[in-house]
């Protein structure tokens, strides 16, 4: 729990200690391959989530792994 | 074993507070380097003019009430192909939509999916199985609803192969803070399994050939996630975010066509990295039981995101660290470099390294008894994909717009490949796979 709690501090502290950048700033951000959830297409998502025993970071929703 | 359980958790917590504090680190920098790279090209003015229009759009909508229809549609199909030096094959066609409206802050996407895969890897032949084809089809929607700072959204998909039937549903919340410079989420998704068995001598065939009725036998799984994250603006050139995933697995995992192989106490140490199947067959005991994995399994994991612009560039790094309480630790980094080709034309090279390390219960030769008892290994499993291992990929893909004019953003043709290493640092029949994916995709605005 002190863990936890000391990680989301520095967490909160490292967000605080970041740029405000005003919508009218924000070109550069606004640039596609910024914008772009995922360059890789559905095929190469499943592909490592087949080949890789590790998951996570991707979307909420899951559904079947096919490769039963 | 506990306390190298310990040792591990302590070593994924070290690992979460050194990628925030490399987060914290990088909010120091860019504020700097902002301003360094203030001078932005006129695409990105464009852009940026764009951005700053629909927000007044939006602000001159919300103060009349207007109700002009601003939705944007998009279409998408996309072809793929998988093939690995294991003798399997995967193509994949795929077709995808969406409806958004930007003012009204609402959006529904679906996507539907086929996977058409024809296998006779070592796995297979192993167990004196011939090459076989399956075809999988999935489908996903989701719709979401952000009017101003704080959105929803609910998503359902679906899967379905001969042997093999899931469905999900998950949901995220979202809020802005501080002028979009931070948004929260935090979201939920719950998927139920249904595994079956196809290929069984005498089995009956109502849902396919030879495939078993799932209520004639049938497994369940539950699978439960929870995520929260951050996204933060770090700078005028970059953006990173941070997401922890916790996921709680209920019910037998197992592959219901995996014979592992059993030796005896004698034997089991001689076999080398890699045993061939002839191999395998002469020296393994006559019982050769079902895979058996745990039936619970609680995962966790952290991924960090960062996106930087660069003068005519973008760089954007991944790394995700993951543990589970089988004893499963990994850690994928995953970096691409995209490079504009003036307006229209962008290309990248795209590197990605994972590593992992093997279950609790991995064995490369499991050890039982004798005829009658056995005494069979609790858990015992031949999935590579919970043994020892690393993946490196390397490859790259372009992306063109070939719309008119203005409009040019307005379709785009994708095309990617990556070429995949991995080395199976502790298992039966193979100590390596190359692999290949590659895939076309067109987009359109409509």
């Amino acid at each position: 729990m002190i863990k936890l709690t000391f990680a989301a501090a520095l967490f909160a502290l490292s967000a605080a200690a970041c740029t405000h950048v005003a919508p009218y700033e924000r070109g550069k951000l606004a640039h596609p391959t910024m914008t772009d959830g995922q360059l890789d297409g559905p095929a190469a998502e499943h592909v490592y989530a087949v080949h890789e025993g590790a998951t996570g970071g991707g979307s909420v929703a899951e559904s079947g792994c096919g490769c039963n | 074993m506990a306390e190298k359980r310990q040792r591990a958790r302590a070593s994924t917590f070290r690992a979460a507070r050194g990628a925030i504090l490399a987060l914290a680190g990088l909010c120091l920098y860019p504020s700097s380097a902002a301003r360094a790279d203030d001078e932005t090209n006129p695409a990105e003015q464009s852009v940026a003019r764009k951005d700053r229009g629909e927000q007044l759009q939006s602000e001159h909508t919300a103060s009349t009430d207007k109700l002009d229809d601003t939705s944007t549609k998009h279409a998408s199909l996309q072809i793929a192909t998988y093939a690995d030096n294991d003798h399997t094959t995967v193509f994949t066609p795929s077709i995808a939509g969406s409806i958004e409206n930007v003012t009204q802050g609402a959006s529904i996407q679906g996507r539907y999916i086929v996977d058409v895969v024809s296998a006779a890897s070592a796995d297979v032949i192993s167990t004196a199985s011939r090459r076989w084809t399956e075809v999988r089809q999935a489908g996903s929607i989701e719709a979401a609803y952000k009017p101003k700072t704080f959105g929803i959204s609910l998503a359902g998909s679906v899967s379905s192969e001969p042997d093999y039937f899931s469905y999900g549903i998950g949901s995220e919340m979202s809020l802005d803070l501080d002028e979009k410079n931070t948004t929260l989420q935090a979201g939920f998704g719950y998927g139920h399994d249904t595994v079956g068995r196809c290929g069984a001598e005498n089995s009956p065939a109502n849902t396919g050939p030879s495939c078993t009725s799932f209520s004639v036998f049938s497994r369940t799984i539950n699978r439960t996630s929870f995520n929260a994250g951050l996204t933060q603006i770090i700078g005028k050139t970059t953006i990173g975010s941070l997401v922890l995933d916790v996921g709680l697995e209920n019910g037998d995992q197992s592959k219901p066509y995996r014979y592992v192989p059993m030796f005896s106490a004698d034997v089991a140490p001689q076999v080398p990295l890699g045993a061939s199947i002839p191999y395998v067959t002469a020296n393994r005991l006559p019982e050769r039981p079902l895979e058996q994995l745990p039936l619970v399994k609680r995962r966790m994991s952290l991924t960090g995101r960062l996106a930087h612009r660069l003068e005519g560039s973008t760089l954007r790094f991944e790394e995700r660290v993951y543990g589970d309480t089988w004893a499963l630790f990994a850690s994928t980094t995953d970096l691409k470099w995209v490079f504009d080709i003036g307006q229209r034309v962008a290309f990248w090279p795209h590197a990605r390294f994972h590593g992992q390390s093997a279950v609790s219960f991995w064995k490369r030769a499991y050890v039982s008894g004798s005829a009658p008892g056995w005494d069979l290994p609790v858990f015992r499993t031949g999935d590579r994909e919970l043994g020892p291992l690393y993946t490196i990929t390397g490859g790259g893909g372009l992306y063109f717009y070939l719309g008119g004019g203005a409009d040019m953003q307005k379709m785009r043709l994708t095309i990617q490949g990556d070429g995949a290493y991995t080395g199976f640092l502790d298992d039966l029949y193979l100590t390596q796979r190359t692999s290949f994916v590659g895939s076309i995709s067109f987009e359109a605005e409509l």
